[in-house]
């Protein structure tokens, strides 16, 4: 974490530009003004003090202020984390659902007209860029809309479902991938023959068995997933004009609004960390042979 | 039992809302912001998406002529400039109430100025709006002067922009500079009712409002409520129109804006945006560019015309000078040469850039070679491509550098190893030409170092007696940029709005981005 930050910190001054052009870009200002509004903001002292005062600031918990509003990054990040955590948490629903459906039917049917359908389903929304997916969902919904009024709520921006099918999309091809492969590997494995043997008849049933080994890797990658998804909100927020932490930092990125970046580097570090965490937990709960023994 | 005393109320509920009368209902506007500011305090930031809404919040000392920019009264009745023009001194409003309830008085207007010359609150537009000014004097409840340091006639076109918007005082000290932005409080035909980065912000009609001044034609304000979103994809926004969600949005692609404008239920407004026009800025202290010959080919090697048509469609008009041509201080005698690919090879060759068998100039062995550092926004990288195809036309080679960011357009500025710099100012008053070409100026990307430029551009924004001496001297200015050839202008900016026919009586300030949101009303 403290390397993210610290890469963070000095990255940004390096890619990004003086911050008092990009607050003076209405251009008025004379050169004193300009040196004043340096000084005012504390950008005049050498990166390596700005540097140790960022990391005496951490250590007592605070991330600085916004350059431009005066807000605490704290505050500036918290008002929007609530849409962008709903947007992942629904992003992740269809990516599951859609990627287990996906899978299974992959994994399951072979050679079939149906397997080789979801295959190529699941290989096409993997290599579609998100920002296509985006516009592709919304075009799609709003052609429909135009026929049935009905629908035309869905294609407003405050709904979630449109942002989260084209957020979950994505991952649900990967996701599919993971599943169809273990499905695969799983179907000769003696076990199942044990299972067929004892009379589990193909089905539901037999697919469950299947399943069972396969889950704690699709679940790690799940969560895995899931810290993924909070990056790919930065374009689907900006597509179906959402609130959000991706719009926060690509605005404070392109304005160099340093101090929001960096607390939102330090958040992207801590989810990260945790989503490792959960999805170590998650997988031993699912699966006995990952569990300590006691 | 209770799931039935449920869809009971319901059932009384939908049938009581289907029954009120349409007139009851209260009006909702729905208008489209194309960027999310960081930071809505028009007293301290600097966004010009901000004055979209927040125009209508405040009210200004004086206003601008929506046609001629001519300085009309508003909160003050009247006002005098004193001989020496280095104290202004304004006659006050009686009977103006804030939002909050309180009365606007002379000492508001200090307060406000206060505010934002506090060095802690890191006021990024409105402090330079105001040049020298040094201090403000409450005479009496009624009457307040402001003195200068030096004279400074710009100073009543900055009194009229919402950035020096008169807000509550009261309020202010309440929220403080970080919190303020989320609680403003003026005295305009529409108070502010909230603000959420990002996702909206919402206004309501002032029912109190009755010292609306004479630039609205109508009794507004006519919407019980306008909510504003934010529409950064501009692929989204004609979408965003055809599903209904807004009734107004700006910055339209070209195809789509026409396209919308052949259906029934929606109107363009092409609305002209005062200030610099696109223009590429020339870099005078580095070869090949430092010859005002190798300048000259350059602009005559270029068809604005076919470049403007291909990018921006017909709404757009070839810029001819440093102002965009619809605002105040625009020489209409003075125009850049016109396309003449001849005179420019004719040019080229009599400064020594001699055409190689490989279609190449060079001079001395030396490649006549451009770097073109170009905005990320605004078109600007499909423009330069197209001047970079007409240059490569007559011998040059180009490479063309992307700066995605005004921070990082800063930092090749400062650099100074390019020999075009793309670039595009809005404001309402010519003064907005000093940076950038005055020697000293923070934006002199042109290395420009002209002593008799320096002194019109100055005189014309301290000494000048009238606005028609500071027109003549801005005619002065706009030929020396012209005859030294430092700019190539290429398209005055034009913002392309669709309204949606539910929404009648669209129109914009002199400004030109900021609709006059007390005029607009439901139907057409």
């Amino acid at each position: 974490m403290w390397a993210a930050v610290t890469f963070a910190f000095f990255a940004l001054r390096l890619a990004a530009g003086d911050p008092i052009s990009s607050l003076l870009s209405q251009g008025l200002a004379s050169r004193e003004q300009a040196e004043a509004l340096r000084t005012s903001l504390g950008l005049d002292s050498p990166l390596p003090v700005q540097y140790l005062r960022f990391l005496g600031g951490l250590t007592r918990g605070e991330l600085g202020r916004s350059l431009y509003t005066q807000r605490s990054v704290a505050a500036t990040i918290a008002g929007q984390a609530g849409p962008t955590l709903r947007l992942a948490l629904a992003g992740l629903v269809v990516a599951a659902v859609v990627g287990l459906a996906l899978g299974i039917a992959a994994g399951t049917s072979g050679t079939t007209l149906l397997g080789q359908a979801a295959s190529s389903l699941a290989g096409f929304a993997t290599s579609i860029p998100a920002a296509l997916t985006c516009v592709l969902v919304l075009w799609a919904a709003t052609t429909l809309a135009r026929g049935s009024p009905v629908l035309l709520p869905l294609t407003r921006s405050e709904s979630l479902l449109l942002p989260a099918l084209a957020l979950g999309i994505a991952s649900s091809g990967a996701l599919a991938r993971v599943i169809q492969s273990g499905l695969e590997d799983n179907s000769r494995a003696p076990y199942l023959l044990a299972a067929r043997a004892r009379g589990v008849r193909p089905g539901p049933r037999l697919i469950w068995h299947a399943l069972r080994p396969v889950l704690p890797l699709a679940i790690s990658f799940l969560a895995l997933e899931a810290g993924l998804l909070l990056g790919g909100t930065v374009v689907t927020e900006t597509v179906f004009a959402r609130p959000g932490l991706g719009r926060l930092l690509v605005s404070s990125i392109l304005i160099g609004d340093y101090p929001v970046v960096q607390g939102l580097v330090l958040l992207a570090a801590v989810v990260y960390t945790l989503t490792h965490v959960a999805a170590d937990t998650l997988s031993a709960v699912v699966d006995p042979r990952l569990r300590p023994s006691t | 039992m209770k799931t039935w005393s449920l869809c009971a109320l319901l059932l009384i509920g939908l049938v009581g809302a289907a029954c009120t009368p349409d007139h009851d209902a209260p009006t909702t506007l729905n208008y489209g912001l194309t960027l999310a500011p960081t930071g809505i305090d028009p007293h301290l930031n600097a966004s010009a998406e901000l004055g979209i809404p927040l125009t209508s919040v405040y009210d200004t000392l004086v206003v601008q002529d929506p046609a001629t920019g001519e300085i009309l009264p508003s909160l003050a009745e009247r006002w005098e400039v004193s001989p020496d023009g280095r104290t202004y001194t304004f006659h006050l409003r009686d009977g103006v109430l804030f939002h909050d309830g309180t009365t606007f008085d002379a000492g508001d207007v200090a307060a406000n100025l206060d505010f934002v010359f506090d060095p802690d609150h890191h006021s990024q537009k409105a402090i330079f709006m105001l040049g020298p000014f040094e201090r403000a004097e409450v005479i009496d409840a009624r009457t307040v002067a402001l003195h200068l340091s030096e004279p400074f006639p710009p100073l009543l076109d900055s009194l009229s922009q919402v950035y020096l918007g008169m807000a509550s005082p009261e309020a202010l000290a309440a929220w403080g500079p970080a919190e303020y932005q989320f609680h403003q409080v003026g005295t305009g035909p529409y108070r502010f009712v909230e603000y959420v980065p990002n996702d909206h912000l919402t206004l309501e009609s002032n029912p109190d409002y009755s010292w609306a001044p004479q630039i609205y034609q109508r009794e507004g304000p006519y919407y019980d409520r306008i909510v504003f979103r934010f529409y950064e994809d501009p692929a989204t926004r004609a979408l965003a129109l055809e599903n209904g969600e807004v009734d107004v949005l700006g910055e339209i692609p070209p195809r789509e804006a026409d396209r919308l404008d052949a259906l029934p239920e929606f109107t363009l407004f092409p609305v002209a945006i005062p200030g610099q026009p696109m223009e590429f800025l020339f870099n005078t202290a580095l070869p090949p560019t430092n010859d005002p010959e190798v300048r000259r080919a350059l602009i005559e090697a270029v068809d604005r015309k076919t470049i403007v048509d291909t990018v921006f469609g017909e709404h757009s008009s070839v810029a001819e000078g440093p102002l965009s041509r619809n605002m105040w201080g625009y020489a209409d005698d003075v125009s850049f040469p016109a396309y003449d690919p001849e005179s420019a090879q004719r040019r080229l060759e009599q400064a020594g850039w001699v055409l190689g068998a490989d279609g190449r100039r060079s001079r001395d062995g030396v490649p006549l070679s451009l770097t073109v550092v170009t905005p990320n926004w605004g078109n600007h990288p499909e423009v330069s491509q197209l001047l970079a195809a007409a240059w490569e036309a007559v011998g040059a080679e180009v490479e063309i550098e992307t700066a995605p960011g005004f921070g990082l357009l800063k930092e090749a500025s400062d650099r100074g190893d390019y020999s075009l710099i793309g670039i595009n100012f809005f404001g309402t008053d010519p003064d907005l030409l000093r940076p950038m070409f005055t020697s000293s100026g923070l934006y002199n990307w042109m290395n420009v170092s002209d002593p008799a430029l320096d002194g019109v551009l100055s005189q014309a924004a301290t000494t000048a007696a009238s606005q028609s001496d500071r027109q003549a001297l801005y005619a002065d200015a706009a030929r020396a940029i012209r005859d030294q050839a430092l700019i190539l202008p290429i398209r005055d900016y034009v913002d392309l709005v669709v309204a949606d026919n539910r929404a009648g009586g669209l129109a914009f300030s002199y400004q030109g981005w900021f609709p006059l949101l007390h005029d607009l009303h439901p139907g057409p």
